[in-house]
């Protein structure tokens, strides 16, 4: 072997040599070994470091739709032009160079150093790149006809920071300038069009609280190291866009871009595609959504009217409306809020952001005598048995009722009083006395079958339980201190006590179902966009039993009969909600809005089902009243109701020559 | 010395050598074609490739003629040829004659189409004058005087090469001389102590350079050279008692001086066992690897990207094979000159490849010393060549015929 020859020779420094020589090389061979066969995971990684940027690519989010597939919440295209920096990198140059040139020449002449430093070259070259950038916009803005939108600062930034992604110049073109830029984008470099889809509710400010909005999402902490860009996205803040932001928002996408040593984009290379999210179907019915918000609207403050209305299938527990007003337009939210826009949404009074229907906490008044209605009934009561209401000595016309030294009112005028009559005129000497003699535990068990006090459990969040006294409530908030006086407060819906639109319409429903209390149900499924998708579509069960009244069906025939009544009954509180063709049972109400011993305004109610003889629908609408603006729940609430149910009325008749049933299918 | 197979037909040239010496310059074109940068837009001719291979043609002619005549008629034009260089060295350094090349040292004479590089061809006239020297009887090597004067030898041109400055080709001459001087004959003990003394000195200049406080500066070293030394030796750029601003700026200095040595070894670290295929390396194409190097001082870095380290090992093997070949010939030389000589240019070619390619791999500090026969470049290409030519000639002529 020639190596081994020449380590064997009896040349002893030649022998040197070629053992110094041989070493050298064994040194090099182990260096690479370890350089490229040891580190070369190491050193692979920092290549791609440096040569790679990942860009995180937002899926197309899911649409909401209604019960009947009616898009509430889709997106539209959005169009932008963007600038791929990287095909100007010849103008960039070729303009470089020439102004070098030019400005040497000029040295020259003036006779000075001719030579620029290499930071004057760089601040030379940053420069002419904006100059390259700016004619070009300026060409673009001309034919467009829009403002000229580039800042140096702004295109600096991006050319240090994100050359790797095209610069957004111009966004939301109208149709009329995509076809002027199309026609003329031929002839100048790195200009393209770009479609984003942008979030869009269709029909404005309808379910808006339902709905939610979005908001623009920043990097969290975690995933900031992984990506280097993060195309914009947008993360559901309030409503059904962020209780199913998840199934909606699909799965982001990952594409890796391949710069060169200067940040310069080579190409590109998508590593996961986007999945579109999934579609959320609501049960809302958007004729009967829209029927309840525009009832809203015509309230005693008109579009400020604060106030909701829940629309519930009593057979299931599904919720057609849920409506609340004040509003807002979601869309909003999108394209930016200004200052006017953000102070209206943060009205202390007014509160649009509130979903009052299932959110706001009021106190139930007198709709809460069909609960002490149910306790009386099954303690014996016999409805035939009259109870007088003595007048009041200072207001003669109305009744009265003292519980202790505590005087109550009593609205309802002095007379005779069996139990049609009582909840008909609602009257408060009535159910105390009643109540009363019933006892305060059957009305608290009631209660607590009907979960007030607890959350009904929608998607949304905002959903307030409210409050409810039970036993152990009491003894932690009053010292076990429970006198006949509280449980008087109780039987007219005051006091301790405090409920959501949405817990009502559960109330009435069990009335009008025989006594199941559901779990209202808003979403009825989630279904993948593409049916051919590895995701399953989730469907959620319909009338979800949550609890059982136990009241028996006499009880529930006589209150019924009783709120059937109401309507119809020529003295009746809910005679305002008469419609023609429609047999509708309600129970209205009057609570005071206390703010120390001062009354402050009422919250008045209407609490209804129909029809009577097969309940399909039940119906609260609740308004807050200021003290001093005339209203109860017979003259404000009841014309509301009126509204939403001749609605209806018109929507079975046209939904039932094409889809017989479908309703009812709901 | 005492041939095994006297009957058999003697080979006229050494023909290992000169197929490790082909399939080099193979190598060579095709890793310099493939670091040409990606949208290269010069005309066919100038393309470095196309450029290298005129090289290699001029460079064989060359080595073939200096077959032709014996080495010892050669010998006798040493100190011709040697004062020669040393003429070119130093108008070299006239800055009408010498260019820059736009570098920081003037290393350079232009011939209108092409520019050489005078230290390259000291290198050779350098080895002549030390064989020619040196090859005098063993007794007279044992006087200080004749090891002073073979010193003396080396530190002419060291010194004109430094001038440039190039401390990398300056540096080349001194393993050369000693290698030279240590197989001559020259007493270890002179040796021990001459390399006692540089490496003395050595230490010194590192010391000075990386721990002396910045005003303080005994031994002037170019602003490259000392960050270069920094860089090798990992040394933050800012000194202790730095401002923040300074700590930045230094920074950022640091990073750019650093980034070559980073970018090599990425180069060749990313390329694996097998590397990523000819043309395919990324480093090269996406300038990471700064383009005006890649195809010469780091064509290695190229060739270890694109064929890994089963291509380092075909490189190192082709180097070994022309390396131990010059030591066969060396042991073959009919005299003290011939082996001298090819003693010489064994060192020369063994150095210059230990230091680009330990450059590579962070072994050895950046400078810019080619790699022979690989990198590109006119006057490399043309001396290792004529240094291989020069071993043929020493293998030729080693019988009397």
């Amino acid at each position: 072997m020639l190596i081994f020859d020449q380590l064997r020779k009896n040349d002893r420094r030649l022998q040197t040599l070629a053992i110094c020589v041989l070493s050298g090389l064994s040194i090099l061979l182990l260096g690479l070994w370890y350089v490229q066969v040891v580190l070369a995971k190491r050193y692979q990684a920092s290549q791609v470091s440096q040569s790679f940027r990942t860009v995180r690519i937002p899926a197309i989010r899911g649409k909401i739709l209604d019960a009947n597939g009616t898009t509430l919440a889709e997106n539209h295209p959005d169009y932008n032009v963007n600038l791929y920096l990287e095909e100007l990198r010849p103008y960039f140059q070729s303009h470089y160079s020439n102004t070098l040139n030019w400005v040497t020449k000029e040295l020259g002449k003036a006779g000075g150093k001719t030579k620029l430093s290499r930071a004057q070259r760089i601040e030379l070259g940053k420069q002419t790149r904006f100059q390259v950038v700016s004619n070009l916009v300026a060409r673009v803005t001309n034919s467009l006809g829009v403002p000229f939108p580039l800042n140096e600062k702004q295109f600096l930034e991006h050319y240090d920071q994100r050359l790797f992604i095209p610069m957004p110049v111009f966004s939301g073109l109208t149709p009329p300038q995509i076809a002027r830029f199309v026609e003329q984008s031929g002839n100048l470099p790195g200009f393209d069009l770009d479609v984003q889809p942008t979030r869009i509710y269709p029909h404005h400010s309808t379910a808006a609280h339902l709905l939610g909005y979005l908001q623009r999402e920043d990097a969290p902490m975690d995933e900031d190291t992984f990506f280097n860009y993060r195309l914009p996205d947008f993360t559901g803040a309030t409503g059904i866009e962020r209780a199913f932001d998840e199934s909606l928002r699909g799965k982001t996408g990952i594409k890796t871009v391949l710069v060169n040593s200067l940040g310069y984009r080579q190409s590109e290379n998508v590593w996961s595609p986007a999945e579109p999210g999934q579609n959320v179907y609501l049960t809302i019915d958007l004729t009967i959504q829209k029927a309840a918000e525009q009832a809203l609207h015509s309230g005693p403050e008109g579009t400020h009217t604060r106030g909701a209305v829940v629309v519930m299938d009593p057979t299931n527990g599904d919720l057609l409306a849920v409506a609340s007003s004040p509003t807002f337009d979601p869309n909003q939210f999108i394209q930016g809020l200004s200052h006017d826009e953000l102070q209206s949404l943060n009205d202390y009074k007014l509160r649009p952001q509130i979903n009052r229907a299932t959110a706001g906490v009021y106190a139930p008044g007198s709709i809460f005598k069909t609960v002490v209605a149910m306790a009386a009934l099954e303690a014996g009561l016999n409805p035939k048995e009259k109870i007088y209401n003595p007048p009041d000595p200072s207001e003669p016309w109305h009744g009265h009722i003292f519980v202790g030294r505590r005087k109550v009112k009593d609205l309802a005028p002095p007379g005779d009083y069996d139990f049609q009559r009582a909840l008909i005129k609602s009257s408060n000497t009535y159910f105390i006395t009643n109540g009363l003699k019933a006892g305060v535990d059957r009305i608290l068990e009631l209660g607590k079958r009907l979960h007030f006090g607890e959350r009904t459990g929608i998607p949304t969040r905002q959903d307030s339980g409210g409050t409810f006294p039970t036993r152990e409530w009491q003894q932690a908030n009053l010292g076990g201190a429970w006198f006949d006086g509280n449980t008087a407060n109780l039987c007219i819906g005051q006091g301790e006590i405090a409920v959501t639109p949405l817990q009502v319409a559960v109330l009435i429903s069990a009335i009008a179902n025989g006594g199941k209390v559901f779990w209202p149900r808003l979403v009825s499924r989630v279904e993948p966009q593409d049916p051919f998708s590895n995701y399953q579509p989730v469907e959620y069960p319909t009338a979800h039993v949550r609890d059982n009244l136990n009241v028996s069906r006499r009880s529930l025939d006589l209150i019924r009969e009783a709120m059937h009544s109401d309507v119809h009954d020529a003295d009746g509180t809910g005679r305002r909600a008469f419609v023609p063709g429609m047999h509708i049972c309600a129970k209205t109400g009057t609570a005071q809005i206390m703010q120390g011993r001062k009354i402050v305004g009422h919250t008045v109610w209407f609490a209804s089902f129909a029809p009577y003889e097969n309940p399909r629908y039940t119906m609260v609408v609740m308004v807050e009243l200021d003290e001093g603006i005339g209203g109860s729940g017979s003259e404000t609430c009841a014309p509301l109701a009126h509204q939403v149910y001749l609605a209806l009325q018109k929507h079975e008749q046209q939904a039932k020559p094409n889809k017989p049933g479908a309703l009812a299918k709901n | 010395m005492f041939e095994p197979h006297l009957n058999e037909r003697q080979p006229r040239v050494d023909w290992k050598m000169i197929l490790a010496i082909v399939g080099l310059m193979i190598i060579g074109v095709a890793f310099i074609y493939s670091a040409k940068p990606p949208f290269e837009t010069a005309t066919w001719y100038k393309q470095y490739y196309v450029r290298q291979i005129i090289w290699y043609a001029i460079g064989l002619a060359a080595a073939i003629s200096i077959c032709v005549i014996d080495y010892h008629s050669l010998a006798r034009w040493a100190i011709i040829a040697y004062w020669a260089t040393l003429v070119l060295l130093i108008a070299v350094l006239i800055p009408g004659i010498g260019t820059t090349h736009g570098w920081g040292a003037r290393r350079w004479i232009d011939f209108g189409p092409f520019q050489c590089q005078p230290a390259e061809f000291a290198k050779l006239s350098f080895i002549f004058i030390q064989a020619h020297f040196l090859s005098r009887p063993t007794e007279e090597l044992r006087q200080p005087m004749v090891f002073v004067k073979a010193i003396g030898l080396t530190v002419l041109p060291f010194l004109l090469i430094l001038k440039e400055p190039d401390l990398g080709s300056a540096l080349v001459l001194l393993p050369v001389g000693m290698a030279m001087c240590y197989v001559a004959g020259v007493p270890t003990r002179f040796l021990l102590r001459l390399v006692g003394g540089v490496g003395i000195f050595v230490a010194l200049l590192l010391v000075d350079v990386l721990f002396a406080p910045p005003g303080w500066q005994p031994v002037k070293l170019e602003g490259y050279q000392r960050d270069r030394l920094l860089v090798y030796f990992g040394r933050d750029f800012a000194s202790a008692n730095a401002s923040p601003d300074q700590r930045h700026r230094a920074r950022q200095k640091q990073e750019e001086r650093t980034y070559q040595v980073k970018q090599a070894l990425i180069s060749v670290g990313s390329g694996g066992i097998k590397g990523k295929g000819w043309r395919q390396g990324q480093q090269t194409a996406l300038r990471f690897l700064p383009p005006d190097t890649a195809h010469n001082d780091f064509i290695f870095s190229v060739i270890a990207e694109e064929k890994g380290f089963l291509g380092s090992v075909v490189v190192i093997s082709l180097y070994t094979l022309v390396l131990f070949t010059g030591i066969r010939i060396a042991g073959q030389a009919r005299d003290r000159l011939g082996k001298l000589l090819a003693v010489g240019i064994v060192a020369l070619l063994f150095s210059h490849v230990f230091i680009n390619i330990g450059m590579n791999i962070r072994l050895m500090p950046v400078t810019g010393i080619p790699l022979p026969l690989l990198s590109y470049g006119g006057s490399s290409v043309l001396c290792s060549l004529i240094a291989a030519g020069i071993l043929q000639n020493v293998y030729l002529y080693r019988r009397n015929y």
